[in-house]
């Protein structure tokens, strides 16, 4: 024991040792430790100002100009997107702005961009009217010139509509023959000419019909241009139309409907020379309005161009700001209202580290007092820290996921990094999938630069995270795959002969009695002369259900090995006589014989049943064994394990409740004054940091704990062991998948001369062997492997009743945001 | 015989594994004890792997028996 004693401290295994400092810092170079602090990134604030509000804050109003401009800064990214530019320079390097600068510089440009945003709207929307006047013009028209041309006069009430044609114009006009030529010059009859949405047209031309009860001409052409239309900011098609009519009443009518409709009236001179002269000046104008617009446009993209060089380094700037402001609204003010009061985490080896950044600050920021860092007592459990790497951090990531660690306690990421890995392998067996696995890993590793900058969908950035434990299941995956001899499902004769052979040269009782065994094993693997036999999952799943408990039975004999580990480490014997003892017995008496017989199966190939022995090893203990023997005095064996068994239960019982109640009574009884004096405690000097520690017993409560954890440990010893043969059955099932795959698909497909056949079959074969086997396999696996270590392993030694270490530091916002 | 002498070149690759450790990523005596609990762990889960397909078939009881066609 001495020799685990003089062992250093492994790098994983147990937290960072961490302690509780309080910062006083000075006013003047408060903002600047604090952002020095959030650069080294070592240091968690303890919140001293939880119960006030967020507008009770001292530094409230620094927040909110923070929020203010992050919030210009979302507008100017929102625009840039809009009009879909895209970052092409490097930025430009500028000198360091500061805070005040940039909020002023900072609304300059929006206010200049929302301005130039108003009258880039205004033009647009007069550039829209006169596009629109200038194809009511051109339509309109047409209309009016072929109805003067004709000087037959007749007062008739016109009943149909006429639909016009772009190429039919000849035809309607001489249908309009019959109308009066010269509308406006007849008393009362008048036109409205307009333009509306091609999708309104018929309802538009029903209701004005109705409205003047038939006294009214419709003419409507389309519009041969496309119109902005600027509420749905999209493209629709208009038409153009001409409504004639006689009397006031009916003009305010046809007038109120084309409102309702969203109708545009334009007013067209009957004249055509005006109409040709306003026609020259519509178009002059819109080539003005158009220039003006581009202009506009380019103005503005310029504006945004030089935003954008600056903007990525605005908004790290502004959220660190942010960042440091909320974090000085964490520190106290302390009695003279001259210095700030923080008290925080950091881990013991960052000290000097995080001195020399506060000494730093003083300096920088002229202070004439120092900032005052010492180390206090805690009364609560310290945050727990583990200092890993990227090749580590998945495999932390995984154990967090169940329970971060209590403080100092065995880190179980330490053994998973190698076996979860292997108990995925366990199941995955397969060396062609492997292959196939390991080639996605090495792809994900080798772009893990460009990818890690990039945004990921969630599935990605998981995939991206896992990849080095995707490679260490890759490796595993192409070992266990040797072992149970499996290329997607081929096996191969690498290393050496097979084993059997037929018992006489004619290999006659070959299908009937079988080969027989005549040469040593085949040394490594399975013999791939049991691939296609009949019995070859007989064989199979006896050694791997076989296999799958010799697994079980190693793992949660290492995590009661952990769970002594940690008690030596807490010093606490009674862990370690009451219940690392007890459990130890009861769980090999039990499952570390099954696995001796099993062991002992093998080596001298006897024929015991083993449901058998072990049954009946509680049924009758105490008969004879008979055929079922393997052992020399295997039954005073049997009933001894069995004695040990039943001792243990109580023994993980009992004891400890016990003993915990009488130390707690020895330690009370005389010490009824001491507590009195500890409870007139100085509260004015620290008042926030809670020193008392109420100590209360509750025997029953302790009692039923103990017994919740011994029963669990029984009980759970037969169920977690059994839940092992969950590697047996998940790889069971991935080679009869690929057995399936292999044979059914594409080795009938092979068996066809056609090459189109066997391509197809190749196609089939490939997708299914992607999709199912290599995604959902894989998921399949990775999940039950996990749920083997979280509940099985973990349950023996793990608490989890920590929480994590989080320093306030910068490099964690920019992953926060986003 | 094949047993053991298997046995022996499986310890004999965890120690080239732990010294390959020890010589690429030399980090000081706690990372070291770290990587030769990786190199170890990995060792003994590849060979109770290997041990136990390989004692499985020692002695078999059952044998292939061949499959119509």
């Amino acid at each position: 024991m001495k020799f685990f004693d003089n062992l250093p401290a492994m790098d994983l295994m147990r937290s960072e040792k961490m302690t509780f400092v309080q910062l006083i810092i000075p006013f003047e170079s408060a903002h600047r430790a604090i952002s020095y602090l959030g650069e080294l990134g070592l240091l968690q604030f303890r919140d001293l100002n939880d119960d006030k509000s967020p507008f009770q804050r001292t530094f409230v109003n620094q927040v909110k100009r923070c929020g203010e401009m992050s919030r210009k800064l979302r507008f100017f990214k929102d625009q840039i997107n809009k009009a879909g530019l895209l970052p092409t320079t490097r930025p430009t390097l500028q000198p360091n702005i500061d805070l005040e600068e940039l909020e002023i510089q900072l609304s300059e440009h929006e206010s200049e961009l929302i301005e130039m945003n108003t009258n880039g709207e205004k033009l647009r929307q007069a550039y829209n009217e006169l596009l629109e006047f200038k194809m009511v013009l051109q339509k309109a028209g047409g209309f009016l010139v072929s109805a003067q041309s004709h000087t037959v006069a007749q007062d008739r009430e016109l009943e149909e509509t006429v639909y016009l044609n772009n190429h039919h114009i000849e035809r309607t006009s001489l249908l309009e023959q019959e109308m009066q030529p010269g509308p406006s010059n007849q008393a009362g009859l008048r036109f409205i000419s307009g333009i509306i949405c091609k999708s309104k047209i018929l309802r538009f031309e029903r209701m004005l019909f109705r409205a003047t009860r038939g006294n009214m001409f419709f003419n409507q052409a389309p519009a041969e241009e496309y119109v902005t239309d600027p509420v749905l900011a999209e493209k629709v098609e208009k038409t153009v139309f001409v409504v004639f009519f006689s009397g006031e009443q009916a003009r305010t009518k046809i007038l109120k409907i084309c409102d309702a409709f969203g109708a545009n009236c334009y007013p067209v001179p009957e004249d055509i020379t005006t109409q040709r002269q306003i026609t020259r000046e519509v178009l002059s104008r819109l080539s003005e309005l158009e220039a003006t617009l581009d202009a506009g446009i380019h103005h503005r993209n310029k504006a945004l161009t030089s935003i954008l060089s600056h903007l990525k380094k605005w908004t790290v700037m502004v959220r660190k700001e942010k960042a440091v402001y909320d974090t000085l609204n964490m520190l106290n003010f302390d009695v003279t209202k001259k210095c700030l009061v923080g008290e925080g985490w950091c881990p013991i080896f960052a000290k000097h580290q995080i001195q020399e950044v506060l000494r730093r600050a003083t300096i920088d920021s002229n202070s004439q007092v120092g900032i005052i860092f010492h180390i206090m007592d805690a009364v609560e459990s310290p945050p727990t820290y583990f200092k890993t790497n990227k090749f580590t951090h998945a495999f932390q990531e995984i154990v967090d996921a169940y329970g971060v660690a209590r403080y100092q306690e065995a880190n179980p990421s330490v053994y998973t990094v190698i076996t979860y890995p292997f108990l995925f392998a366990v199941m995955f067996g397969d060396w062609g999938h492997g292959i196939c696995l390991l080639l996605g890993a090495l792809i994900l590793i080798a772009r893990e630069r460009r990818l890690g900058s990039q945004k990921l969908g969630s599935f990605m950035e998981l995939a991206v995270g896992g990849r080095y434990v995707v490679l260490l299941m890759a490796l595993f995956s192409i070992y266990c795959g040797l072992i149970y001899n499996e290329f997607f499902s081929v096996p191969f004769r690498m290393f050496g002969e097979t084993a059997y052979k037929c018992r006489d040269p004619s290999c006659s009782d070959a299908r009937t009695t079988g080969l027989i065994k005549y040469r040593d094993t085949y040394p490594f693997g399975v013999d791939p002369s049991w691939r296609g036999s009949r019995s070859e999952l007989p064989f199979l799943n006896s050694l791997k259900m076989k296999m799958s408990i010799l697994f079980g039975v190693a793992q949660m004999n290492l995590g009661i090995l952990l769970s002594y580990f940690n008690a030596r480490f807490f010093r606490s014997s009674l862990d370690i006589r009451y219940q690392f003892v007890p459990q130890m017995i009861f769980f090999n008496s039990l499952f570390g014989y099954l696995a001796l017989l099993i062991v002992i199966k093998w080596c001298t190939g006897s024929q015991a049943d083993l449901y058998h022995v072990m049954i009946y090893m509680f049924l009758s203990p105490t008969d004879d064994l008979g055929d079922n023997q393997l052992l020399w005095a295997q039954r005073p064996l049997q009933i001894l394990l069995l004695l040990l068994a039943v001792i243990a239960v109580p023994w993980m019982l009992f004891p400890k409740p016990l003993i915990l109640r009488k130390i707690h009574l020895e330690r009370f009884q005389g010490r009824t004054y001491g507590l009195l004096g500890t409870s007139e405690m100085d509260l004015d000097v620290e008042p926030d940091s809670a020193r008392q520690r109420h100590e209360e017993f509750n025997f029953s409560e302790v009692l039923v704990h103990q017994m919740i954890h011994a029963i669990e440990f029984v009980l759970g010893a037969v169920s977690n062991t059994a839940s092992y043969l969950r590697l047996w059955a998940l790889s069971l099932a991935h080679s009869e998948l690929s057995t399936v795959f292999y044979e059914k698909v594409l080795l009938l497909a092979w068996g066809f001369d056609n090459i189109l056949i066997r391509l197809a079959g190749l196609a089939v074969f490939a997708f299914a062997t992607a999709f199912i086997l290599l995604m959902m396999e894989t998921l399949s696996a990775f999940l039950h492997a996990l749920r083997l270590h979280w509940v099985e392993f973990m349950n023996k030694f793990y608490y989890a009743d920590g929480y994590k270490f989080r320093p306030f530091s910068f490099s964690s916002l920019a992953d926060e945001d986003d | 015989m094949g047993f053991l002498i298997t046995s022996l070149i499986f310890i004999v690759a965890g120690v080239i594994g732990a010294l390959l450790a020890r010589i690429c990523c030399n980090r000081g005596p706690s990372g070291n004890l770290f990587h030769l609990t990786l190199v170890i762990t990995t060792t003994v889960c590849c060979w109770m792997m290997w041990a136990i397909v390989y004692l499985a078939q020692m002695n078999p009881l059952i044998v292939p028996i061949l499959s119509e066609g």
